[in-house]
This record gives C-alpha cells, structure tokens and sequence, in this order.
C-alpha cells in the first residue's frame, strides 16, 4: 500500500497502532489473583473498541493502565507513541491532560463551575489561554448541542446533559483517545443512547474511542470490535460488522414448521 | 396456530383475496415470516370449513376470491388474543443439541472452538438485530421493532448461555 494514490485514511492496511499493550500484568499486593495477567492488545487510530467484561475482570484496571492512572507491574504499555512505563509522574499527568479524553459513568463535572467553566479546565490546565479556551469551549458545545446551558450549573442539568458537557470536557484539548468508562450507566436508555450516537459520529469523523463496559448491548451495537476481558485477561478479540444489511428473514425467524 | 390467526386477524380488519392476505401478512411482519401461497389456501380453506371466514360476493375474474372474518370468527380471534401462552420454551436451534452431543463425544476442544465461533456469530447477531430495530423505529414501525427487540433479548440469554457452558466445560 506504500505509495498508493489512494490516500484515505479509513481501512488502510497498514498497522498504525495508538495503543499498544505488551503482556501487561498488575498485582495488588492484598490479591490472590492478578487484575491483569499477561494482556496484550492494540488498537488502531480511528478504532471504536468496546472492551467487556463482568465487574471483577480487570476492565477498570485495563482503562487505568491505558489512562496512566495506574502502572503496571509487568509489560509495557505505549499510547500515542508515548511509552508510560516508566514515565514519571509529571509525564503521565502531562499524557493524561494532553493525549487522553475521559467520560466516566457519574460525569465527575466540577459543581461550583459553570458549565463553559468546567469544559475549559483541561484546556486551562494544558496551558490554554482563557479566551481562547473559552472559545474553544463555546464551539464545542455548539456542537454537541448544549450551546444554551453554557452559563447554568451542573446540578441544574439533565443527566444526558450532563454527559454532553462532560464529552465537550473530553474533547477540549483533542485527545488522541477517548475512553468511556460506561458512559451509559447513570442515564435512562433514551438519553443513553443518544449520548452513544454522538460517540459514533465522533468515531465516524476519525475519533478513536476505547469504550469499557459490562453490558453486551452496548459492546455490540457500536464500533467495530469487542474484546471480552475475564479473570484479568483477553479471552476473545471479536470484529463486528456494522450495518451488515441482512434481511429480517435472516435475523429472525417466526413461524417455522408451521401448518 | 399463529398463521391460522394471523389470517383470522388480517380478514377481520378487511375483506382480501389470497395473495393480498400473503402480502400483507409479510409486510404486518417485516418479512420475518415468508408464506407460500399454497400453505394460505390451505389455511383459508380451514377457516372457512370452521366457519370462522366466508367468501364475499363472486369470484372475480382470474380467481380472485374475496374473504371475511365471520362474528365466530371474530370471538375466536378475541378469545384467542386473550389467551395466555403456556406452551412448553420453544429450544429450536440446532446449537442445543450439538452442546448436549459434543459435551458427550468431547473431543479435543473442537466444543471449546465451536462455542467461541458461536459467541462471534451471536455478537454480530446483537449487532444486526439492534440495527434493525432502529431502522424500524426510525420508520415508526413499533411493533416491528419490538419483534427484532424480543429477537435480541432471546440472543444475549443465547449469550448467556453460552459462556455458561463455556465455564462449565472448560472445568471437565
């Protein structure tokens, strides 16, 4: 494919990995059984990954590790070229506030922030100048749609704008990798998956997003792989295919063998 | 029972012909259920021998005969909506039955690679029939995606299953 004049970035062939794990393990010290044992996993510029797996089999760890949240006690993680292994404490906060978008279940949104406040923090903390970062701040939630709660408190908001304010926070400082951390969890299934739609057009418009979640559901129904995770490792690496235009006939059967 | 009822109920809204009832038994069902036309004559057929429809006016020409639901027709269909299902779970896939013999023959981890294959195909299922259900919704077609709905929540139970005997193998 080197050379080709086709140039689009979507489906190369080529490997252009963003995060790479390498036999990872994390142990606890009070732990029978590793949180991790011996994962490995790449993931690709422009993937949706759901990541799935029961509570107790080592996702949270995994996003962790990935986030530089936590370090792992064996292996080697890399993220956006960066390698977090043995990076220092200020490193992985630079990595976390630069290279790193989260959205967590309960939106962690600052309370005594308005909403444009609490979208510019991270760019503030990159170094941002104000204006510029509310500028930034003000198109995001254009975007998203929120641009009339830009000036309200967070308490004052629905759950699934809440969610908005805290994916424009995620996008502020145009992460490398967005990771969701059950971003449907604390939202009723309506708004949930709104909130899962504006996730695939940002996927669609090149976003990669790491997505961990226990519910099937939510793995299968968007992005384009599901790696089920248990007992602190990957036991399956699935791809899923979007929009495979099957007949219904094909998908459900009613009335076989009748008569 | 359903295609005798299915009729029942479509000839009690509106008086059709044969392949008018095929059609729109296909469409009321989203093309989930295919009908030949014999096995609707032959339906009909029953329905009028019970008395539950009748034809109307002449037949027309090239065949085409008009049917109604008759007022027993009508209770029947009533009594019949009403009802509670308590038929015996309905377990058809052929899945089943290769679990019970291939735990039985239990040749070298050939259960273990079918189960994974078949998680594979049960994933992309989820992903299909969510797909299809919003598809279905978007064009306002509820009832429809209620049906791809009950065809989801039947796989993530498949699903669950499945890593039950996952588990339960794996330890043998």
């Amino acid at each position: 494919m080197a050379g080709s004049v086709h140039g689009g970035t979507e489906n190369t062939m080529t490997t252009n990995a963003l995060v790479q794990l390498t036999n990872v393990g994390r142990t606890y010290n009070n732990a029978a059984v590793a949180a991790l044992d011996g994962v490995s996993l790449t993931v690709e510029h422009g993937e949706f990954t759901a990541i799935m797996g029961p509570s107790g089999s080592g996702k949270s760890t995994l996003l962790n590790v990935v986030a530089g949240l936590d370090r792992p006690s064996s292996g080697r993680v890399v993220v956006d070229g960066i390698e977090l292994t043995g990076a220092s404490e200020t490193a992985l906060a630079r990595y976390r506030r630069t290279r790193i978008g989260f959205v967590f279940q309960f939106f962690n949104l600052l309370s005594n922030l308005t909403v444009i406040e609490n979208v510019m923090v991270p760019a503030q903390l990159a170094g941002t100048r104000p204006a510029a970062a509310r500028t930034q701040a003000r198109q995001l939630l254009h975007d998203l749609d929120i641009a009339s709660v830009e000036r309200s408190y967070p308490q004052n908001l629905s759950g699934g704008e809440r969610q908005r304010v805290a994916i424009a926070r995620a996008l502020i400082n145009k992460p490398a990798l967005v990771l969701a951390d059950e971003p449907t969890g604390a939202l009723d299934s309506r708004t949930g998956t709104q909130v899962m739609e504006l996730l695939d057009a940002l996927n669609q418009r090149g976003q990669t997003i790491l997505l961990v979640t226990h519910d099937v559901n939510l793995a299968t129904g968007h992005g384009r792989r599901v790696v089920s995770l248990r007992d602190g490792a990957i036991v399956d690496d699935a791809r899923i295919q979007p929009r495979r235009k099957a007949e219904p006939a094909e998908l459900v059967r009613l009335g076989a063998g009748e008569l | 029972m359903s295609l005798r009822f299915g009729l029942l109920g479509l000839l009690a809204a509106e008086s059709l012909h044969g392949y008018e009832i095929k059609q729109r038994f296909e469409d009321m069902l989203g093309g989930t259920w295919e009908l030949n036309i014999g096995s609707v004559y032959q339906a009909l057929q029953r329905l009028e021998r019970d008395g539950l429809v009748e034809p109307v006016g002449d037949r027309g020409d090239r065949g085409k005969q008009l049917f109604r639901a008759t007022s027993a027709g009508e209770a029947a269909l009533a009594e019949w909506l009403e009802g509670v299902d308590e038929e015996p779970q309905l377990l058809r896939e052929e899945i089943y039955i290769k679990v019970v013999l291939g735990a039985r023959r239990n040749q070298n981890g050939a259960m273990g690679r079918l189960l994974k294959r078949q998680r594979h195909a049960y994933l992309q299922r989820l992903r299909d029939l969510a797909d299809s259900e919003k598809e279905a919704q978007a064009r306002g077609r509820t009832e429809l995606a209620l049906l791809f709905k009950g065809g989801r929540l039947h796989t993530e139970a498949d699903l669950k299953w499945l890593e039950a005997c996952m588990e339960e193998l794996k330890t043998r």
